[in-house]
């Protein structure tokens, strides 16, 4: 008969907690912020086509960052879950509160039940309606879900890095100053991050049904040169 | 409806219709037995840049049952499909389309090409036809952005797919329809050209089909003329349409109602 050992819950839950921040300490940051007209995300990331940023929905887009394998399937959850709750209901009745508060559940689920707790932190973020004004939802790698009216920064140095955005953050600021302030407190003083690094994507209503926007690397380039 | 998570083995990937089948077996077309509307003429030709396709407006269920039925829609940026057959699976078979071609966009980052898209209507079509007494025919026409030219696709009953090199024509008022683009399709017509070849289709099949509805000078409903090209799904304005479908009847008119001239 194998013996099972006693571990203090407060043991584990530290141990655990200390393992997730771990695995997303060693990946780069990102930052979600709200400008005039819109909600931009500004992430550092040398990957062409493994991206951090996504379309969800028509007013709905998904930032995460850590292990690319388990927030990529978080993301790929998130659509079908947009798609068939449009297609079920209507398109209006997709909301980005109660989908990040699935993603809330299942990553709190895989922190307490889990084989390993999942080294992933994302945001969900709903462009403004008539209704509501934009919002960010932030769900860390325990489970914990908060929600910020204005930006939201995840991944390895994000206490840093938030602290830097937060510096004369403007949310009334244009499209283009908002992408030079949070690829400025991305990279910090003391290094440039090339434009290959950047993936840049927005949320605007420019008079069409889907608000995504993923900007290329010759429309970064002329906005950070401006 | 939780999260719909998937292990490696049962993930159905970016196929909607997969997926659908994986979370909801039976959910997608349930269907319900009672009079319901049918009938069209649409008739779709390819020109330089692209395709134009042209679609009546009326619904037919032993009597006119609608008069302003919209039976083109981009099922995405770059291609239109039109629906002739029993109008409530047309109507739920454009919603699969239309939100399939997006799930894709949305899970791998990129477009479907117009081949992809064609393929993936035939077992759709199937599956209506086989398990459901209702029938779809759909029409794909759109705009090849990796050939840079337009193409149209037409199907049978049971989900067979053909390409079709210069034009195509779905629903009750087809033999007129499809007489008027063989006597007029040209290679290489030029955009304003095809839009009039299109119309003038539509025309002859509203006026000999008691099924399709031409321009309706009383109401103002005049067919729907959509082009793709790449600049994408484009529908004509109202004044421009029904400015088209004005000056061919005010040409049938002249002519005492025989088909004559230039623009016949």
């Amino acid at each position: 008969m194998s013996m099972s050992y006693y571990v203090a819950p407060e043991q584990m839950i530290r141990d655990k907690a200390e393992f997730a921040q771990k695995g997303i300490a060693r990946g780069r940051s990102l930052i979600a912020a709200v400008y005039q007209a819109g909600v931009v995300v500004v992430a550092e990331n040398p990957s062409v086509s493994l991206n951090k940023v996504s379309e969800i929905y028509d007013r709905i887009a998904f930032a995460g960052v850590g292990k690319y394998n388990e927030y990529d399937r978080l993301r790929e959850g998130g659509i079908r879950w947009a798609d068939q709750t449009g297609f079920t209901y209507s398109r209006e009745d997709v909301d980005a509160r109660a989908l990040a508060n699935y993603y809330a559940q299942h990553i709190g689920d895989m922190f307490t039940d889990g084989a390993k707790p999942l080294e992933v932190e994302v945001l969900v973020i709903q462009l403004a309606s008539a209704q509501q004004a934009s919002k960010i939802y932030h769900v860390a790698f325990e489970g914990t879900i908060t929600d910020e009216p204005q930006f939201a920064v995840i991944g390895g140095e994000s206490e840093l890095i938030r602290a830097r955005v937060a510096e004369q953050f403007d949310p009334a600021a244009s499209f283009s100053e908002q992408i030079q302030h949070c690829v400025t407190a991305l990279s910090g003083a003391e290094r440039t991050l090339p434009v290959q690094d950047l993936e840049i994507a927005r949320l605007e209503d420019i008079g069409e049904r889907r608000t995504f926007k993923r900007l290329t690397d010759a429309e970064v380039s002329e906005i950070l040169a401006s | 409806m939780g999260l719909p998570l998937f292990d490696s083995g049962t993930d159905p990937g970016p196929s909607f219709i997969a997926f659908l089948n994986e979370a909801t077996p039976d959910s997608v077309f349930r269907g319900v037995a009672e009079e319901l509307a049918h009938a069209t003429t649409v008739v779709s030709l390819r020109f330089a840049d692209g395709v134009v396709m042209v679609g009546d407006r009326q619904a037919t269920a032993g009597y006119i049952a609608e008069r302003d039925v919209r039976k083109i829609s981009a099922a995405d940026r770059y291609c239109a499909l039109a629906i002739s057959g029993t109008a409530a699976t047309g109507l739920e078979f454009i919603r699969i389309a239309q939100l399939s071609f997006e799930h894709y966009e949305k899970m791998t980052g990129r477009l479907l090409s117009l081949e992809g898209k064609a393929n993936y209507l035939s077992p759709l079509i199937y599956r209506t036809t086989t398990t459901t007494p209702f029938v779809v025919v759909p029409m794909l026409a759109g705009y090849d952005t990796a050939r840079k030219q337009g193409r149209i696709f037409r199907y049978d009953r049971i989900g067979g797919c053909y390409e079709q090199p210069n034009f195509d024509v779905i629903g009750s008022g087809t033999p007129f329809a499809e007489s008027t683009l063989r006597l007029g399709f040209r290679e290489g017509m030029t955009k304003d050209e095809a839009i009039n070849l299109a119309a003038l289709a539509v025309y002859e099949a509203g006026d000999n089909d008691p099924s399709t509805g031409g321009p309706d000078f009383v109401r103002n409903i005049f067919p729907m003329i959509v082009t793709v090209t790449e600049n994408g799904f484009e529908e004509l304005a109202f004044e421009e349409t029904s400015e088209r479908f004005r000056i061919i009847n005010q040409r049938r008119t002249a002519s005492g109602g025989r088909a004559e001239g230039d623009l016949r």
